[in-house]
């Protein structure tokens, strides 16, 4: 009875905070065009939290966490050992469904936005990146493979927190900068933003963007997808063409 | 026990225009490199290939895995590189009249099925997650046995000039093993009678070695056609460079077709760099003497086995490594 009755309120409490505030979020482009001079993107994150009649002071004022997650794939992460006088990978673990590019921006660090609880409700922060670990697995060494993944991902900039990633322009108006690197894969990205208050959620939104070959670049991996066979027809056709080329200009004889 | 892991802050802004407009994006190896970079590494392997004349492929591949291309994609991409040099070349040695081209399709044939092997052998050890130990251990073997036996061959030769003795007569033509095996056939120009068999196995076991490593083979089938066969050395080089562009043609197609992971921009880019290396590279070859020629060969090639030992002896810095698999999208 209690515990319904502590549900109750907090639905109330969800619905009331729901139409205090609103939050909406436009990003600087929606389509990243990979194309010969591609070095990567920067995409800019405005956010404008709208206030309504109903929506209460809030001393401590505004936070923001906010979740770049790239398009997902499988990472092995492979441990080396000593085998008599030569290293070879020992061990391996394998994780399925990783975003291959991850970005926690926060506009201070998470742990004093928020308590534990309600981080790990909405999975906020890098300690929600990979899923937790299955029972059976050796904790210490799975610890040890994590913190690896974790280390070389951000060494490649594929995986990045930044405590001080959203900067507010004005009380309810901020932005914040995604950096991608040109290794960061084709695919859908989505940034999942999260308006919080005194510790609780208020709102959340959702905005993405696409990244893809464009042009050149898109015919040339699209043929070596879709048609193997005259790709690599013409391949060996441009190999011959370009040395018997070289062979008539730099002749001697 | 909840999982902490160290947060890492990487807040760079905008460093992509400070990186210039020389980066060039690779679609297949979804990366970008400079185009300098990647013209200086295709000429500097021309250049040696020019000096040597071998394919180069023993240092491109290794080179192009240096410089981050992923593996596979390094391996099949050498074999646009090697296709498109030895055009260049075998149109020299031919019209030079340096070519047996019967000898060269024999071992063409059995280069074929070994290419092909070569691919399906490459393609299951991608997927197996075994393709890099396999490459590794490859070439250090490969690099490290050849090596050694060109450097003790050129060095003794050396030696033996330096104290004044006659070189050893190479000796051509004759009975030898080769010819014990049925299937005989006579090879005017190279001067033998020998069986087709040890050939088409030759032939097979470059395109298979070839085709795994992204190597051309030429400093093997060399030595092979020299020392087993005791072809004559005028046609040797030209008659490698035919089996090569054969091999590496079929190996671009096959790899193409089958892991798909050739770069074409990436090849294009090496040719052009490779083609002007080359040019210069013949030239300054033509100053060496024999024996020179091999013990720096061999010396180069020693070097690079090295490299490959050393990352198989020597304790890594980082124990851990990580491969990325995109899902289908």
């Amino acid at each position: 009875m209690i515990r319904l009755g502590a549900l109750l309120v907090a639905i109330i409490a969800a619905c009331v905070s729901a139409r205090g505030e609103d939050l909406i979020v436009a990003l600087s482009t929606r389509d990243v065009a990979i194309t010969s001079n591609y070095t990567g993107a920067e995409i800019t994150v405005f956010g404008l939290i709208e206030r309504d009649a109903r929506a209460v002071a809030r001393p401590g004022g505004y936070d923001i966490v906010a979740h770049v997650r790239g398009p997902v794939g499988e990472v092995v992460v492979q441990r080396k050992g000593r085998f008599g006088p030569i290293w070879l990978t020992e061990n391996r673990s394998r994780y399925l469904s990783v975003p291959l590019f991850f970005s926690v921006l926060s506009s201070r660090p998470i742990k004093e936005i928020t308590d534990e609880t309600l981080r790990a409700r909405l999975k906020l922060g890098l300690e929600y990146y990979l899923p937790p670990i299955p029972p059976g697995k050796e904790e210490a060494e799975e610890h040890d493979f994590r913190a690896a993944l974790l280390r070389l991902r951000a060494r490649d900039d594929a995986l990045s927190v930044n405590e001080k990633g959203i900067d507010f322009i004005r009380p309810n108006l901020f932005s914040a900068h995604v950096r991608l690197p040109a290794k960061a894969p084709p695919g859908l990205y989505v940034v999942n933003l999260t308006l919080l208050a005194g510790g609780v959620e208020l709102k959340s939104a959702q905005a993405g963007f696409v990244v893809r070959k464009a042009g050149f670049d898109a015919f040339v991996s699209s043929s070596a997808r879709y048609e193997p066979m005259w790709y690599g027809f013409f391949a060996v056709l441009i190999a011959i063409s370009l040395g018997y080329l070289a062979n008539l200009v730099f002749r001697r004889d | 026990m909840p999982y902490e892991p160290t947060p890492s802050h990487n807040p760079r802004p905008s460093e992509g225009e400070a990186r210039g407009a020389m980066q060039l994006y690779l679609p297949i190896a979804e990366l970008s490199l400079n185009l300098f970079l990647l013209l200086g590494m295709g000429s500097a392997i021309g250049f040696i290939s020019g000096l040597f004349g071998v394919g180069g492929g023993f240092l491109l591949t290794p080179l192009l895995i240096f410089v981050g291309i992923p593996a596979p994609v390094a391996v099949a991409t050498s074999s646009v590189h090697l296709a498109a040099s030895s055009v260049t070349s075998t149109l020299a040695y031919w019209r030079r009249n340096a070519l047996d081209l019967k000898l060269g399709v024999v071992l063409t044939a059995g280069g074929l099925v070994g290419t092909l092997l070569g691919v399906i052998f490459f393609n299951q050890m991608r997927k197996l997650g075994h393709l890099d130990l396999v490459i590794t251990i490859s070439y250090v073997t490969l690099l490290m046995s050849v090596g050694s036996l060109m450097f003790v061959e050129s060095a003794g030769a050396a030696l033996d000039r330096h104290r004044g003795r006659p070189p050893k007569p190479a000796t051509t033509g004759g009975v030898h093993w080769a010819s014990r095996f049925p299937l005989r056939v006579h090879f005017e120009r190279s001067k033998m009678t020998v069986s087709l068999i040890p050939l088409i196995l030759l032939g097979a076991a470059i395109g298979f070695v070839g085709t795994v490593l992204g190597i051309g083979g030429g400093f093997l089938v060399v030595p092979a056609l020299i020392y087993l066969f005791r072809v004559p050395t005028s046609v040797v080089v030209g008659t490698s460079l035919f089996q090569i562009l054969v091999t590496m043609c079929a190996a671009t197609f096959f790899h193409a077709s089958v892991t798909q992971s050739v770069d074409i921009v990436l090849g294009l880019t090496l040719v052009v760099g490779g083609v002007i290396g080359a040019q210069f590279g013949t030239r300054a070859g033509q100053a060496l003497k024999g024996e020179q020629f091999r013990l720096l060969l061999a010396l180069l090639i020693l070097i690079v086995g090295v490299r490959f030992a050393s990352d198989l002896v020597i304790r890594p810095p980082e124990p851990y490594s990580i491969t990325l698999q995109e899902l289908e999208r």
